[in-house]
């Protein structure tokens, strides 16, 4: 069904404008892909918030779920700037949210879900010269969502900017700082029944950790590129 | 391609933007086809027939294909497809009288869609079926197609009802062809001598008969003494199918000219043959072969069950059409129809489900406000708006699931709000005010659960515009009353939409007493135990949250813990260490993680060893048994997070997902503990709170074994591939030779005896979980050795006709049965696998025979895994 009416879940024109394949190539990637761009969220939006909508278009009965959010930081003040990734473990569930989601309200704001190559390394911070996003750098009207134009902000927001201002002053950079969000089901190594389950040393577990991060970068084409 | 382009701008932002793509031909000419009637069908017919008879023959093919989509896709414009059809079937003004010989237009067109058909039939791609047999039904109206051949197709479609062992999903589906092809051509039909309506009428009626039993499963009212299969609240799909036709056909289907719009009918009667459809079968339901099986025999492919639809009506039948009668079933079956197809662009299926009325016969609906005056006729004359959105949470409403996620019909509400918001608007309040009326009369717990569910997002998307003031009265019900509960949970979820002081603002002052208990006092936070200096292990704990904090190796919080543990061993031998070392270590560690839910993630992946040593019993000199450890681990995230359920639900969540728990641990802790969100204290009841839990861990059992399924099958056709590839490499570097090599067995590889045997590991894990839970509702209903009086009570006519005094203890009772009840018809599928092994342990536990409240919860089992009573 889609000879009448264009789909909701058709890729738009957004791109990550600093991936380095080709736009077939991206294409391939984003009809695989289960993370979601999620845009013109309010600085004060919390990942739990983020949950909360998004949730109710994961499938867990077939796998599914929400395996990770990452918030969009502004680069110098380590304070959202209003956009995030969602991953979720399946494909369709990203979908869905194109679908279902995307266009309609979170904390008051209409916001905008597209279909993303996945997260790398980095792309948690926005891109803007003042360290935001670079749609901010251009802005020329009062948003109180978004950081107003300065201090005139309702004191309710005020009082939500305290919180946030400092939840996410210890963001990490480099390999490893964002979560992975647990992998799929892995037999307990020589361990069937459950009460002789021995603990896994930390080097175990590097390992494991390992394999995660080279599953994503799979999906890392501009190493695949270089 | 969308050809009703729109732009939206929020906020700078174009979130409609297509990119332009070129038309060739073919695209113009079939959107030629699927563009009738944009202003007027009646007028455009003439004008596209002349225009589609220019198009040179070998266009045909393009043009039926075209009729297909469209029929498929826009089944609002059946009628006027018909129309054009018939034209085209035998032009009135001759083209060119060479052609006479070879077939017209229309009859390729015919021939061609036909074909298309069959394919539809091949695939038992069921609405499309339908949709055709519209279209044939219209055409036989119209005297295209023969009367006979119509009425052997609808016959068809009734045999599927006599087959043996039909599955419920098939049955109706079949009958559903078969009826309201009925419904359309039946005038026609019932004329012809040699043709018998009630042949197919009676077969639906006694299908209908025969498969009473699990109909009281899936009502969306609920009353647990009553064996009645019909309710006062909701219409059945296949009884409102059958009683038109049975109202129909004692008028001799002369309600159908007021049903369905027959523009074609102005056409003489063509002057060719008319068409014959060929006989068909309909062919049975393909099996998937799998030979996976679970490792006590059980077949491992769950197929999903398909139970009877009840559509809830929430307006009287002069506001919103009845399903039970011709012109009520057709605007019913017309908008549920749309709601289906345009799952896939929400806002389309919003503008098109409020320009329906142009596709129905004049003074169906009441006139736009503003459009000129138009005489209602008697027995229609309909709210729009209500009827749209009594269809859509209808479909939302569908027990055990609707047939999309919840959010899109959500959505759906959204986006017509934003379109008509002075229209929708009121008829969405009302709904909202009729469905919280039914919280008192039954309304399923499930139902309830969708529907305070939509009530939240719905006011998220619209301000959190509520008057809650006109509930204010009902604080006066009992705290477990289901009206309380509705207004506790609305107000948790657009909490967690939104934030705490947000909607304490929208909530008039007797809401926001605390005593009321509708919120909590402040906004739902952390709790961690030992940040209270006297309690007597906060320094213990702050000596671990500093390790944390600093970021410590897993191996060194290890042995700190350790020594931590001799040390409160020595000091204090009454209390249990043990539980104390792990709830120190799980708040902390959660103390650390919450910040954030990524926060949270970090936290766990740090210290991932800690945690699975924890749950493993480690960490203790005997090595307690680790179901208590993880229940201790369970304990703590509850006793840390206890004012926020939302919380715990995504906690758990990824406990699981990283295998420090397991589902079947969660499930046992569920109906252990799970009741700490309960206003009071009864042992043997079980929430919607406990529900959400219980639901993500078989969820989460269950999709493993999804996945080990899926990658086994993949495993096994790779090997298979490589196999037939090494046999053809094989044949043909060989010599063919006398004595050919018997087939050499194939030997597994190891990543498919890996894949095999997590499948096994994990098909068990989920029958224990599903066991547990069954086993949990046992002791909360009917156990031998803890009998649940009120469970008993409950269930009885005259107590229910005496709610208005029931206390919380009683409608906690009533709320446990909600979910008993769901919990057997959603997991169906996979009880039914389990049904013997399962049941024969559960039921060794229940009370004596012949006690009312054993026999209920034995029949909502037999019922949900298809035994006989």
């Amino acid at each position: 069904m889609a000879h009448v009416v264009t789909p909701l879940d058709q890729p738009s024109s957004y791109k990550d404008s600093q991936a380095r394949v080709d736009r077939q190539k991206q294409n391939e990637l984003l009809a695989k892909s289960s993370t979601l761009y999620v845009g013109n969220l309010s600085f004060y939006t919390t990942e739990e918030q983020i949950y909360e909508l998004f949730s109710k278009c994961t499938t867990p009965e077939e796998g599914g779920g929400i395996k990770r959010i990452i918030m969009g930081l502004d680069r110098n003040t380590r304070t959202p700037c209003g956009f995030c990734f969602v991953e979720y473990y399946t494909h369709a569930e990203a979908m869905a949210c194109l679908r279902y989601v995307s266009g309609s309200k979170l904390d008051e704001r209409i916001i905008r879900c597209d279909i993303d190559l996945g997260y790398r390394e980095g792309r948690q911070f926005g891109r803007g010269k003042s360290g935001g996003q670079v749609r901010d750098e251009h802005r020329a009207d009062y948003d109180p969502g978004r950081g107003g134009w300065g201090a005139q902000a309702q004191r309710l927001e005020i009082e939500r900017r305290r919180e946030v201002e400092e939840r996410y002053a210890d963001a990490q950079e480099g390999p490893g700082a964002v979560a992975g969000g647990g992998g799929e089901w892995k037999e307990a190594e020589g361990a069937v029944e459950t009460t002789l389950k021995r603990g896994r040393s930390p080097d175990e577990e590097g390992d494991r950790r390992g394999e995660a991060r080279a599953r994503l970068e799979e999906t890392d084409h501009d190493a695949e590129r270089m | 391609m969308s050809y009703h382009r729109r732009r939206h701008n929020n906020r700078g932002y174009d979130d409609d933007f297509r990119r332009e793509v070129y038309e060739t031909p073919e695209q113009k000419l079939k959107s030629t086809i699927f563009k009738l009637g944009e202003v007027d069908p009646i007028l455009e017919v003439p004008r596209i027939t002349k225009q589609l008879l220019e198009e040179p023959a070998l266009n045909a093919p393009v043009i039926s294909e075209g009729f297909r989509i469209a029929v498929t896709e826009q089944p609002f414009k059946i009628p006027y497809y018909a129309a054009l059809l018939r034209e085209l079937y035998d032009p009135v003004e001759d083209v060119d009288e060479s052609s006479t010989a070879s077939p017209t237009l229309g009859r390729q067109i015919l021939d061609d869609f036909w074909k298309g058909f069959q394919a539809s039939l091949d695939k038992l791609a069921w609405r499309d079926m339908r949709l055709s047999i519209h279209l044939f039904a219209h055409l036989t109206m119209a005297q295209v197609i023969t009367t006979q051949s119509m009425f052997e197709l609808l016959r068809s479609f009734a045999a599927v009802l006599d087959e043996f062992g039909v599955s419920h999903g098939r049955a109706k589906k079949a009958a559903l062809c078969a009826s309201e092809g009925l419904m359309i051509a039946g005038p026609v039909i019932k004329e012809n001598p040699s043709t018998n309506v009630i042949d197919i009428i009676s077969a639906i009626q006694a299908y209908i008969e025969s498969s009473a039993d699990s109909k009281r499963l899936v009502q969306p009212t609920v009353a647990l003494f009553s064996d009645s299969v019909t309710v006062e609240a909701a219409d059945e799909i296949l009884d409102s199918a059958l009683a038109t036709l049975q109202i129909l056909n004692s008028s001799d289907f002369s309600q159908t000219a007021e049903s369905y719009p027959q523009p074609y009918l102005v056409a003489p009667k063509p002057s060719s043959a008319p068409f014959e459809l060929p006989s068909i079968l309909v062919p049975p339901e393909v099996i998937e072969l799998d030979s996976l099986h679970t490792d006590s025999g059980e077949d491992a492919l769950v197929k999903k069950e398909e139970w009877a639809e009840f559509y809830i009506r929430i307006f009287d039948n002069d506001v919103t059409p009845d399903p039970t009668t011709p012109a009520g079933y057709a605007v019913r079956s017309g908008l549920l129809d749309l709601i289906d197809i345009y799952e896939v662009n929400r806002k389309e299926c919003a503008r098109l489900l409020l320009e329906f009325p142009k596709w129905t016969l004049p003074g169906t609906f009441k006139p736009k406000p503003g459009a000129p005056p138009q005489d209602g006729v008697s027995g229609k004359d309909w709210q729009l708006e209500s009827t749209l959105i009594e269809t859509i949470l209808g479909s939302l409403f569908l027990l055990p699931e609707s047939n999309y996620k919840s959010i899109y019909y959500v959505a759906l509400v959204t986006e017509l709000c934003k379109l008509s918001p002075s229209t929708i608007g009121p008829a969405v309040g009302k709904s909202i005010r009729k469905m919280y009326g039914l919280l008192s009369d039954g309304l399923d717990v499930e139902v309830a659960l969708r529907f305070v569910d939509w009530f939240a997002v719905h006011m998220s998307n619209f301000n959190f515009q509520w008057v809650w003031k006109e509930w204010v009265p009902d604080l006066d019900l009992s705290i477990q009353h289901p009206k309380r509960t509705f207004m506790r949970r609305a107000i948790d979820l657009e909490i967690r939409l939104s934030y705490y002081d947000r909607i304490l603002k929208t909530l008039p002052e007797p809401m926001q007493n605390p005593d009321m208990k509708l919120l909590p006092v402040e906004a739902p936070g952390p709790d961690y135990e030992y940040d209270d200096p006297s309690n007597p292990n906060h320094d213990a704990a702050q000596t671990v949250l500093n390790l944390l904090r600093g970021r410590a190796k897993a191996e060194d919080v290890m042995s700190h813990l350790q020594g931590l543990k001799n040390t409160l061993e020595t000091a204090d031998s009454d209390s249990n260490v043990d539980s104390i070392i792990r709830s120190i270590a799980v708040q902390s560690l959660l103390h650390i993680g919450s910040r954030s839910f990524s926060h949270f993630l970090n936290a766990i992946e740090r210290y991932l060893p800690l945690l699975r040593n924890l749950a493993a019993g480690g960490i203790s000199s005997g090595g307690s048994p680790s179901f208590e450890a993880r229940k201790d681990i369970l304990d703590a995230v509850i006793a840390f997070w206890k004012h926020s359920k939302h919380m715990v639900v995504i906690v758990y969540d990824k406990l699981m997902q990283y295998q420090i728990v397991d589902p079947t641990d969660v499930v046992a802790w569920t109906f252990l503990h799970g009741r700490q969100f309960v206003a009071t204290e009864d042992s043997s009841s079980f929430d919607a709170f406990q529900w959400s839990l219980l639901k993500g861990a078989l969820d989460k059992a269950n999709g493993r074994v999804v996945i080990a399924r899926r990658r086994v099958a993949a495993l096994r056709k790779e090997e298979d591939d490589r196999a037939a590839r090494e046999k053809a490499s094989d044949q043909a570097t060989m010599e063919v030779d006398a004595e050919a090599k018997p087939d050499e067995p194939v030997v597994e590889s190891a990543a498919l005896t890996t894949a095999l045997k997590a499948f096994a590991t994990l098909t068990r894990e989920q029958r224990n979980a599903l066991s547990r839970a069954l086993n949990g509702f046992v002791d909360c209903l009917v156990s031998q050795s803890n009998p649940n009086v009120r469970a008993g009570e409950v269930i009885q006519e005259k107590a229910w006709h005496n709610r208005v005094n029931w206390n919380e203890k009683e409608w906690l009772a009533w709320e446990t049965w909600g979910w008993y009840r769901h919990f057997c018809r959603t997991f169906s599928p996979y009880l039914r696998n389990y049904a013997k092994t399962l049941g024969a342990v559960s039921f060794a536990r229940v009370g004596p025979a012949g006690d009312p409240a054993v026999e209920l919860f034995r029949n909502i089992w037999n019922n949900a895994t298809g035994q006989e009573a």
